[in-house]
Protein backbone atom coordinates (compact mmCIF):
# COMPACT_ATOMS: atom_id res chain seq x y z
CA UNK A 1 0.00 0.00 0.00
CA UNK A 2 3.19 2.66 1.02
CA UNK A 3 4.31 1.56 -2.76
CA UNK A 4 1.54 2.85 -4.33
CA UNK A 5 1.26 5.79 -2.56
CA UNK A 6 5.19 6.33 -3.00
CA UNK A 7 4.41 5.22 -7.14
CA UNK A 8 1.32 7.94 -7.38
CA UNK A 9 3.49 10.28 -5.59
CA UNK A 10 6.28 10.10 -8.27
CA UNK A 11 3.73 10.04 -10.58
CA UNK A 12 2.29 13.41 -10.12
CA UNK A 13 5.80 15.00 -10.08
CA UNK A 14 6.62 13.84 -13.51
CA UNK A 15 6.05 15.30 -16.04
CA UNK A 16 2.86 14.06 -18.42
CA UNK A 17 5.34 12.37 -21.35
CA UNK A 18 6.85 10.35 -18.57
CA UNK A 19 3.41 9.32 -17.35
CA UNK A 20 2.73 6.55 -19.61
CA UNK A 21 5.66 4.46 -19.02
CA UNK A 22 5.26 4.91 -15.35
CA UNK A 23 1.95 3.30 -15.63
CA UNK A 24 3.36 0.83 -17.57
CA UNK A 25 5.73 0.07 -14.32
CA UNK A 26 3.26 -0.09 -12.20
CA UNK A 27 1.50 -2.14 -13.74
CA UNK A 28 4.11 -4.35 -13.87
CA UNK A 29 5.16 -4.15 -10.57
CA UNK A 30 1.79 -4.85 -9.18
CA UNK A 31 1.45 -7.86 -11.56
CA UNK A 32 4.54 -9.40 -10.07
CA UNK A 33 3.70 -8.68 -6.71
CA UNK A 34 0.24 -10.41 -6.71
CA UNK A 35 1.40 -13.61 -8.41
CA UNK A 36 4.39 -13.10 -6.09
CA UNK A 37 1.96 -13.49 -3.19
CA UNK A 38 0.04 -16.84 -4.87
CA UNK A 39 3.42 -18.65 -5.25
CA UNK A 40 4.03 -17.93 -1.55
CA UNK A 41 0.85 -18.43 -0.74
CA UNK A 42 0.71 -22.00 -2.40
CA UNK A 43 4.17 -22.41 -1.27
CA UNK A 44 3.81 -22.27 2.16
CA UNK A 45 0.46 -24.18 1.91
CA UNK A 46 0.05 -27.70 3.54
CA UNK A 47 -1.30 -29.45 0.40
CA UNK A 48 -0.03 -32.60 -0.70
CA UNK A 49 3.22 -32.34 -3.11
CA UNK A 50 1.42 -33.79 -6.49
CA UNK A 51 -1.54 -30.70 -5.70
CA UNK A 52 0.77 -28.18 -4.88
CA UNK A 53 2.61 -28.91 -7.64
CA UNK A 54 -0.05 -28.59 -10.22
CA UNK A 55 -1.14 -25.37 -8.27
CA UNK A 56 2.44 -24.36 -9.60
CA UNK A 57 2.32 -25.26 -13.03
CA UNK A 58 -1.31 -23.11 -12.99
CA UNK A 59 0.32 -20.26 -11.36
CA UNK A 60 3.25 -20.16 -13.69
CA UNK A 61 1.16 -20.52 -17.30
CA UNK A 62 -0.85 -17.55 -15.78
CA UNK A 63 2.29 -15.34 -15.32
CA UNK A 64 5.17 -16.36 -17.54
CA UNK A 65 5.01 -16.28 -21.55
CA UNK A 66 5.99 -19.84 -21.55
CA UNK A 67 5.72 -19.94 -25.94
CA UNK A 68 7.68 -16.09 -25.91
CA UNK A 69 10.56 -17.42 -23.61
CA UNK A 70 10.38 -20.88 -25.20
CA UNK A 71 10.62 -19.98 -28.73
CA UNK A 72 13.55 -17.31 -28.05
CA UNK A 73 15.18 -20.05 -26.01
CA UNK A 74 15.29 -22.44 -28.71
CA UNK A 75 16.69 -19.46 -30.83
CA UNK A 76 17.83 -20.36 -34.57
CA UNK A 77 16.59 -23.76 -33.90
CA UNK A 78 12.75 -22.65 -33.31
CA UNK A 79 12.88 -22.40 -37.04
CA UNK A 80 13.96 -25.14 -38.79
CA UNK A 81 12.27 -27.19 -36.33
CA UNK A 82 9.08 -29.41 -36.91
CA UNK A 83 5.60 -28.34 -35.58
CA UNK A 84 5.90 -31.66 -33.82
CA UNK A 85 9.20 -30.60 -32.53
CA UNK A 86 8.17 -27.58 -31.16
CA UNK A 87 5.04 -28.93 -29.47
CA UNK A 88 7.67 -31.86 -27.58
CA UNK A 89 10.30 -28.74 -26.89
CA UNK A 90 7.26 -26.22 -25.38
CA UNK A 91 5.74 -29.38 -23.24
CA UNK A 92 9.20 -30.18 -21.78
CA UNK A 93 10.51 -26.60 -21.20
CA UNK A 94 7.18 -26.18 -19.19
CA UNK A 95 7.50 -29.26 -17.11
CA UNK A 96 11.74 -28.20 -17.12
CA UNK A 97 10.39 -24.84 -15.30
CA UNK A 98 7.71 -26.48 -12.87
CA UNK A 99 10.09 -29.53 -11.59
CA UNK A 100 13.09 -26.95 -11.37
CA UNK A 101 10.28 -25.37 -8.66
CA UNK A 102 8.76 -28.56 -7.32
CA UNK A 103 12.46 -30.14 -6.75
CA UNK A 104 13.11 -26.55 -3.99
CA UNK A 105 9.72 -26.92 -2.46
CA UNK A 106 11.53 -27.62 0.31
CA UNK A 107 14.15 -24.89 0.57
CA UNK A 108 11.08 -22.80 -0.69
CA UNK A 109 9.06 -22.75 2.35
CA UNK A 110 8.69 -19.35 4.41
CA UNK A 111 10.37 -17.29 1.75
CA UNK A 112 9.07 -13.86 1.92
CA UNK A 113 9.83 -11.06 -0.75
CA UNK A 114 9.54 -7.41 -1.85
CA UNK A 115 8.93 -5.68 -4.46
CA UNK A 116 11.26 -2.66 -5.00
CA UNK A 117 12.11 -0.72 -8.22
CA UNK A 118 10.46 -0.84 -11.67
CA UNK A 119 12.49 0.19 -14.93
CA UNK A 120 11.17 0.33 -18.29
CA UNK A 121 13.52 -1.26 -20.58
CA UNK A 122 12.69 -0.49 -23.84
CA UNK A 123 10.75 -3.14 -26.33
CA UNK A 124 11.68 -5.59 -24.20
CA UNK A 125 9.31 -4.76 -21.43
CA UNK A 126 9.46 -3.29 -17.40
CA UNK A 127 12.43 -4.83 -15.58
CA UNK A 128 10.66 -5.30 -11.81
CA UNK A 129 13.50 -5.94 -9.31
CA UNK A 130 12.72 -8.11 -6.24
CA UNK A 131 14.28 -9.17 -2.90
CA UNK A 132 13.69 -12.45 -1.84
CA UNK A 133 14.33 -13.51 1.63
CA UNK A 134 14.73 -17.11 2.83
CA UNK A 135 15.08 -17.85 6.70
CA UNK A 136 18.45 -17.63 8.01
CA UNK A 137 19.84 -17.42 4.21
CA UNK A 138 21.60 -14.47 2.81
CA UNK A 139 18.98 -12.41 0.12
CA UNK A 140 18.43 -13.03 -3.27
CA UNK A 141 18.32 -10.28 -5.84
CA UNK A 142 15.58 -11.56 -8.55
CA UNK A 143 14.92 -9.11 -11.68
CA UNK A 144 11.44 -9.79 -13.61
CA UNK A 145 11.51 -9.11 -16.94
CA UNK A 146 7.59 -8.49 -17.64
CA UNK A 147 6.00 -7.77 -21.15
CA UNK A 148 3.18 -6.33 -22.59
CA UNK A 149 3.60 -7.56 -25.62
CA UNK A 150 0.97 -10.14 -25.71
CA UNK A 151 -2.09 -7.75 -24.35
CA UNK A 152 -1.48 -8.62 -20.60
CA UNK A 153 1.27 -8.35 -18.79
CA UNK A 154 3.72 -11.61 -18.57
CA UNK A 155 7.05 -13.12 -17.71
CA UNK A 156 9.73 -13.34 -20.14
CA UNK A 157 12.66 -13.65 -18.23
CA UNK A 158 14.03 -13.80 -14.41
CA UNK A 159 17.59 -12.06 -13.59
CA UNK A 160 18.85 -13.97 -11.26
CA UNK A 161 21.87 -12.00 -9.63
CA UNK A 162 22.64 -10.66 -12.58
CA UNK A 163 22.64 -13.56 -14.60
CA UNK A 164 19.57 -14.14 -17.52
CA UNK A 165 17.98 -16.87 -17.14
CA UNK A 166 16.67 -16.98 -21.06
CA UNK A 167 19.62 -16.16 -22.20
CA UNK A 168 22.01 -18.44 -20.19
CA UNK A 169 19.41 -20.89 -21.26
CA UNK A 170 19.80 -20.70 -25.03
CA UNK A 171 23.45 -20.59 -25.13
CA UNK A 172 22.87 -23.71 -23.12
CA UNK A 173 20.44 -25.68 -25.43
CA UNK A 174 22.92 -24.25 -28.60
CA UNK A 175 25.41 -25.94 -27.50
CA UNK A 176 23.69 -28.98 -26.64
CA UNK A 177 22.03 -29.45 -30.04
CA UNK A 178 25.65 -28.37 -32.26
CA UNK A 179 27.33 -31.56 -29.96
CA UNK A 180 24.64 -33.47 -30.93
CA UNK A 181 25.40 -32.81 -34.31
CA UNK A 182 23.00 -30.08 -34.91
CA UNK A 183 19.57 -32.19 -34.15
CA UNK A 184 16.83 -30.77 -31.79
CA UNK A 185 16.06 -34.09 -30.97
CA UNK A 186 19.33 -34.56 -28.91
CA UNK A 187 18.06 -31.75 -26.80
CA UNK A 188 15.13 -33.24 -26.31
CA UNK A 189 16.70 -36.56 -25.55
CA UNK A 190 18.51 -34.62 -22.74
CA UNK A 191 15.72 -33.00 -21.72
CA UNK A 192 13.77 -35.81 -20.82
CA UNK A 193 16.83 -37.28 -19.00
CA UNK A 194 16.88 -34.28 -17.06
CA UNK A 195 13.21 -33.82 -15.94
CA UNK A 196 14.02 -37.77 -14.41
CA UNK A 197 16.87 -36.33 -12.07
CA UNK A 198 14.62 -33.64 -11.21
CA UNK A 199 12.00 -36.10 -10.52
CA UNK A 200 14.00 -38.33 -8.24
CA UNK A 201 15.72 -35.07 -6.18
CA UNK A 202 11.65 -34.00 -5.80
CA UNK A 203 11.49 -37.57 -4.11
CA UNK A 204 14.59 -37.63 -2.45
CA UNK A 205 14.08 -34.11 -0.73
CA UNK A 206 10.53 -33.52 -0.35
CA UNK B 1 65.92 -26.93 -38.32
CA UNK B 2 66.80 -30.17 -36.75
CA UNK B 3 64.48 -32.81 -38.14
CA UNK B 4 63.11 -33.81 -34.08
CA UNK B 5 62.17 -29.71 -33.97
CA UNK B 6 60.60 -29.47 -37.01
CA UNK B 7 58.61 -32.83 -36.41
CA UNK B 8 57.49 -31.00 -32.96
CA UNK B 9 56.78 -27.71 -34.96
CA UNK B 10 54.19 -29.70 -36.75
CA UNK B 11 52.75 -31.99 -34.14
CA UNK B 12 51.86 -28.55 -31.87
CA UNK B 13 50.81 -26.62 -35.33
CA UNK B 14 48.09 -29.93 -35.95
CA UNK B 15 47.03 -29.93 -32.14
CA UNK B 16 46.16 -26.43 -32.08
CA UNK B 17 44.38 -26.38 -35.26
CA UNK B 18 42.18 -29.64 -33.98
CA UNK B 19 41.81 -27.34 -30.79
CA UNK B 20 40.06 -25.15 -32.58
CA UNK B 21 36.22 -24.80 -33.69
CA UNK B 22 35.12 -24.39 -37.27
CA UNK B 23 33.59 -21.18 -38.38
CA UNK B 24 30.59 -22.19 -39.86
CA UNK B 25 30.39 -21.45 -44.22
CA UNK B 26 28.67 -17.80 -44.87
CA UNK B 27 25.60 -19.78 -46.42
CA UNK B 28 24.32 -20.17 -42.77
CA UNK B 29 24.26 -16.39 -41.40
CA UNK B 30 22.43 -17.32 -38.05
CA UNK B 31 25.12 -19.86 -37.50
CA UNK B 32 27.86 -17.90 -37.67
CA UNK B 33 26.01 -15.00 -35.67
CA UNK B 34 25.55 -17.61 -33.03
CA UNK B 35 29.66 -18.55 -33.57
CA UNK B 36 30.68 -14.78 -32.99
CA UNK B 37 28.75 -13.74 -30.11
CA UNK B 38 29.75 -17.29 -28.10
CA UNK B 39 33.17 -16.41 -29.13
CA UNK B 40 35.06 -19.34 -28.19
CA UNK B 41 36.95 -20.30 -30.90
CA UNK B 42 39.20 -22.33 -28.17
CA UNK B 43 36.18 -24.48 -27.20
CA UNK B 44 37.61 -28.11 -27.51
CA UNK B 45 40.65 -27.20 -25.61
CA UNK B 46 38.79 -25.10 -23.43
CA UNK B 47 36.40 -28.12 -22.49
CA UNK B 48 39.33 -30.46 -22.05
CA UNK B 49 40.71 -27.48 -19.37
CA UNK B 50 37.11 -27.06 -17.62
CA UNK B 51 36.99 -31.19 -17.17
CA UNK B 52 40.14 -30.92 -15.54
CA UNK B 53 39.85 -27.75 -13.15
CA UNK B 54 36.03 -29.53 -12.65
CA UNK B 55 37.86 -32.71 -11.44
CA UNK B 56 40.18 -30.60 -8.96
CA UNK B 57 37.47 -28.79 -7.80
CA UNK B 58 35.93 -32.23 -6.86
CA UNK B 59 38.78 -33.78 -5.40
CA UNK B 60 39.81 -31.01 -3.60
CA UNK B 61 38.31 -27.29 -3.74
CA UNK B 62 34.51 -28.21 -2.61
CA UNK B 63 35.35 -30.55 0.07
CA UNK B 64 37.80 -27.35 1.32
CA UNK B 65 34.99 -25.09 1.19
CA UNK B 66 32.80 -27.22 2.62
CA UNK B 67 34.87 -27.96 5.72
CA UNK B 68 35.44 -24.10 5.77
CA UNK B 69 31.49 -23.50 6.08
CA UNK B 70 31.28 -26.50 8.58
CA UNK B 71 34.01 -25.07 11.30
CA UNK B 72 33.36 -21.47 10.75
CA UNK B 73 29.92 -20.20 11.94
CA UNK B 74 28.61 -17.63 9.49
CA UNK B 75 29.29 -14.65 11.13
CA UNK B 76 32.81 -15.41 11.40
CA UNK B 77 32.98 -16.07 7.82
CA UNK B 78 31.35 -12.81 6.90
CA UNK B 79 33.98 -11.13 9.01
CA UNK B 80 37.10 -12.95 7.19
CA UNK B 81 35.38 -12.13 3.86
CA UNK B 82 34.57 -8.16 5.15
CA UNK B 83 39.00 -8.38 6.01
CA UNK B 84 39.39 -9.82 2.32
CA UNK B 85 37.13 -7.24 0.39
CA UNK B 86 38.42 -4.39 2.32
CA UNK B 87 42.27 -5.01 1.21
CA UNK B 88 40.48 -5.07 -2.57
CA UNK B 89 39.67 -1.16 -1.98
CA UNK B 90 42.84 0.39 -2.54
CA UNK B 91 43.26 -1.63 -5.94
CA UNK B 92 39.08 -0.60 -7.00
CA UNK B 93 40.07 3.09 -6.03
CA UNK B 94 43.04 3.12 -8.49
CA UNK B 95 40.93 1.70 -11.24
CA UNK B 96 38.34 3.94 -10.61
CA UNK B 97 40.51 6.86 -11.15
CA UNK B 98 41.92 5.03 -14.27
CA UNK B 99 38.42 4.84 -15.42
CA UNK B 100 37.74 7.95 -15.27
CA UNK B 101 35.59 7.71 -11.85
CA UNK B 102 37.07 9.93 -9.28
CA UNK B 103 34.01 10.61 -7.39
CA UNK B 104 33.77 6.82 -7.17
CA UNK B 105 37.36 6.00 -6.09
CA UNK B 106 36.59 8.90 -2.97
CA UNK B 107 33.89 6.64 -2.17
CA UNK B 108 35.97 3.53 -2.14
CA UNK B 109 38.63 5.17 -0.35
CA UNK B 110 36.41 6.42 2.38
CA UNK B 111 35.19 3.13 3.36
CA UNK B 112 38.38 1.77 3.04
CA UNK B 113 39.12 4.19 5.94
CA UNK B 114 35.94 3.66 7.35
CA UNK B 115 36.39 0.08 7.48
CA UNK B 116 39.68 -0.68 8.33
CA UNK B 117 39.70 1.82 11.69
CA UNK B 118 35.90 1.70 13.14
CA UNK B 119 35.46 -2.15 11.15
CA UNK B 120 38.41 -2.91 13.43
CA UNK B 121 40.68 -4.12 10.15
CA UNK B 122 37.51 -4.38 7.88
CA UNK B 123 35.62 -7.08 10.07
CA UNK B 124 32.68 -5.12 10.26
CA UNK B 125 31.73 -3.11 7.65
CA UNK B 126 30.08 -0.46 8.85
CA UNK B 127 30.72 1.67 5.64
CA UNK B 128 27.56 0.60 4.36
CA UNK B 129 25.35 2.21 7.16
CA UNK B 130 27.16 5.81 5.99
CA UNK B 131 25.93 5.02 2.58
CA UNK B 132 29.36 3.77 1.09
CA UNK B 133 28.26 0.51 -0.68
CA UNK B 134 30.66 -2.33 -1.51
CA UNK B 135 31.95 -1.95 -4.67
CA UNK B 136 34.98 -3.72 -6.87
CA UNK B 137 36.83 -3.17 -9.77
CA UNK B 138 39.91 -4.82 -11.72
CA UNK B 139 42.12 -4.47 -14.91
CA UNK B 140 40.23 -6.37 -16.98
CA UNK B 141 37.41 -3.67 -16.29
CA UNK B 142 39.62 -0.58 -16.70
CA UNK B 143 40.52 -2.08 -19.54
CA UNK B 144 37.21 -3.15 -21.19
CA UNK B 145 36.13 0.94 -20.25
CA UNK B 146 39.54 2.22 -22.26
CA UNK B 147 38.27 -0.59 -24.83
CA UNK B 148 34.91 1.01 -25.10
CA UNK B 149 33.54 -2.80 -25.57
CA UNK B 150 32.17 -5.35 -22.69
CA UNK B 151 33.78 -8.05 -25.72
CA UNK B 152 36.79 -9.44 -23.91
CA UNK B 153 37.69 -11.13 -27.32
CA UNK B 154 38.08 -15.15 -26.96
CA UNK B 155 36.49 -17.23 -24.07
CA UNK B 156 39.75 -18.76 -22.21
CA UNK B 157 39.41 -21.63 -19.44
CA UNK B 158 42.52 -21.21 -17.12
CA UNK B 159 43.97 -23.99 -15.63
CA UNK B 160 42.89 -23.70 -12.08
CA UNK B 161 41.50 -20.15 -12.46
CA UNK B 162 38.76 -21.35 -14.60
CA UNK B 163 36.76 -18.68 -16.81
CA UNK B 164 38.63 -15.76 -18.35
CA UNK B 165 38.69 -14.33 -21.33
CA UNK B 166 41.89 -12.78 -23.60
CA UNK B 167 40.88 -9.17 -22.46
CA UNK B 168 41.08 -10.53 -18.69
CA UNK B 169 43.88 -12.79 -18.63
CA UNK B 170 45.98 -9.33 -19.66
CA UNK B 171 44.29 -7.87 -16.76
CA UNK B 172 44.47 -10.39 -14.40
CA UNK B 173 48.21 -10.37 -14.91
CA UNK B 174 48.35 -6.84 -14.47
CA UNK B 175 46.77 -6.98 -11.27
CA UNK B 176 48.87 -9.88 -10.01
CA UNK B 177 52.03 -7.87 -10.52
CA UNK B 178 50.29 -4.75 -9.56
CA UNK B 179 48.75 -5.63 -6.28
CA UNK B 180 49.50 -2.71 -3.55
CA UNK B 181 50.01 -4.82 -0.70
CA UNK B 182 53.10 -6.79 -2.47
CA UNK B 183 54.91 -3.48 -2.03
CA UNK B 184 54.47 -3.00 1.48
CA UNK B 185 56.66 -4.62 4.05
CA UNK B 186 59.25 -7.60 4.19
CA UNK B 187 60.26 -10.97 5.32
CA UNK B 188 58.84 -14.17 6.58
CA UNK B 189 55.75 -12.95 8.41
CA UNK B 190 54.88 -10.60 5.56
CA UNK B 191 55.32 -13.66 3.23
CA UNK B 192 53.12 -15.69 5.46
CA UNK B 193 50.66 -13.26 5.36
CA UNK B 194 50.08 -13.14 1.53
CA UNK B 195 49.74 -17.02 1.03
CA UNK B 196 47.17 -17.00 4.10
CA UNK B 197 45.32 -13.70 2.32
CA UNK B 198 44.98 -15.63 -1.00
CA UNK B 199 44.36 -19.05 0.24
CA UNK B 200 41.71 -17.87 2.53
CA UNK B 201 40.69 -15.53 -0.48
CA UNK B 202 40.31 -18.90 -2.61
CA UNK B 203 38.12 -20.74 -0.27
CA UNK B 204 36.18 -17.85 0.99
CA UNK B 205 35.10 -17.31 -3.25
CA UNK B 206 34.99 -20.93 -3.35
CA UNK B 207 32.70 -21.32 -0.18
CA UNK B 208 30.52 -18.54 -1.57
CA UNK B 209 29.91 -20.73 -4.94
CA UNK B 210 28.88 -23.90 -2.98
CA UNK B 211 24.85 -23.76 -4.21
CA UNK B 212 25.44 -22.28 -7.48
CA UNK B 213 28.18 -24.75 -8.76
CA UNK B 214 26.10 -27.59 -7.57
CA UNK B 215 23.36 -26.49 -9.54
CA UNK B 216 25.38 -25.62 -12.57
CA UNK B 217 26.71 -29.04 -12.49
CA UNK B 218 22.88 -30.47 -12.74
CA UNK B 219 22.15 -28.46 -15.48
CA UNK B 220 22.74 -30.33 -19.31
CA UNK B 221 25.58 -28.76 -20.31
CA UNK B 222 27.52 -26.82 -17.25
CA UNK B 223 30.11 -25.64 -19.33
CA UNK B 224 28.52 -23.73 -22.03
CA UNK B 225 26.31 -22.11 -19.12
CA UNK B 226 29.12 -21.18 -17.19
CA UNK B 227 30.22 -19.35 -20.27
CA UNK B 228 27.39 -17.64 -20.63
CA UNK B 229 27.01 -16.49 -17.21
CA UNK B 230 30.91 -15.39 -16.97
CA UNK B 231 30.23 -13.08 -19.98
CA UNK B 232 27.00 -11.79 -18.70
CA UNK B 233 28.43 -11.15 -15.05
CA UNK B 234 31.62 -9.29 -16.53
CA UNK B 235 29.80 -7.10 -19.28
CA UNK B 236 27.58 -5.82 -15.94
CA UNK B 237 30.74 -5.10 -13.62
CA UNK B 238 31.90 -3.19 -16.36
CA UNK B 239 28.94 -1.24 -16.77
CA UNK B 240 28.21 -0.66 -12.84
CA UNK B 241 25.43 -2.46 -13.14
CA UNK B 242 25.70 -4.85 -10.81
CA UNK B 243 24.12 -3.90 -7.35
CA UNK B 244 26.21 -3.70 -4.20
CA UNK B 245 26.16 -6.34 -2.07
CA UNK B 246 26.75 -6.16 1.15
CA UNK B 247 27.84 -9.55 3.24
CA UNK B 248 25.29 -11.56 4.81
CA UNK B 249 25.27 -10.73 8.74
CA UNK B 250 23.19 -13.13 11.09
CA UNK B 251 23.35 -12.22 14.72
CA UNK B 252 20.39 -14.56 15.32
CA UNK B 253 22.78 -17.68 16.34
CA UNK B 254 23.34 -15.64 19.74
CA UNK B 255 20.93 -17.22 22.74
CA UNK B 256 18.46 -14.15 22.75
Amino acid sequence: MQRRVFLTGLLAALPVTGAWAEDRASRAAAFIEAQGKALVAVLDSDTPLPEKRAEVARLLREAVDVRGVGQFVLGRHWRTASEAQRGQFLELFEETLVRNLSARFGELQGVTFEVGRAQPRGEDGVSVATTVNRPSQPPVMLDWLVSEASGRPLIVDLIAEGTSLRITQRSEYSAVIQRGGGRLDVLLDAMRRQLAQLEARELASN
Amino acid sequence: MHPTALRLVALLATGLAAGCATVPPESEPEARAEYFETNDPLEPLNRVTYAVNDAFDIMLLRPAAEAYRLFLPQPVRSGIGNVIDNLLLPKTAAHQLLQGKPEMAGKAIARFVVNSTVGILGVFDFATDLGLEPQYEDMGQTLAVWAGTTNGGPYIVLPLLGPSNLRDVFGRSIDIATDPWDYIGQGDTVRALRITRTATQVIDTREQLIEPIDELRQRLDPYAALRSVYQQQRARDILDESPPRRRFFDWRFRPE
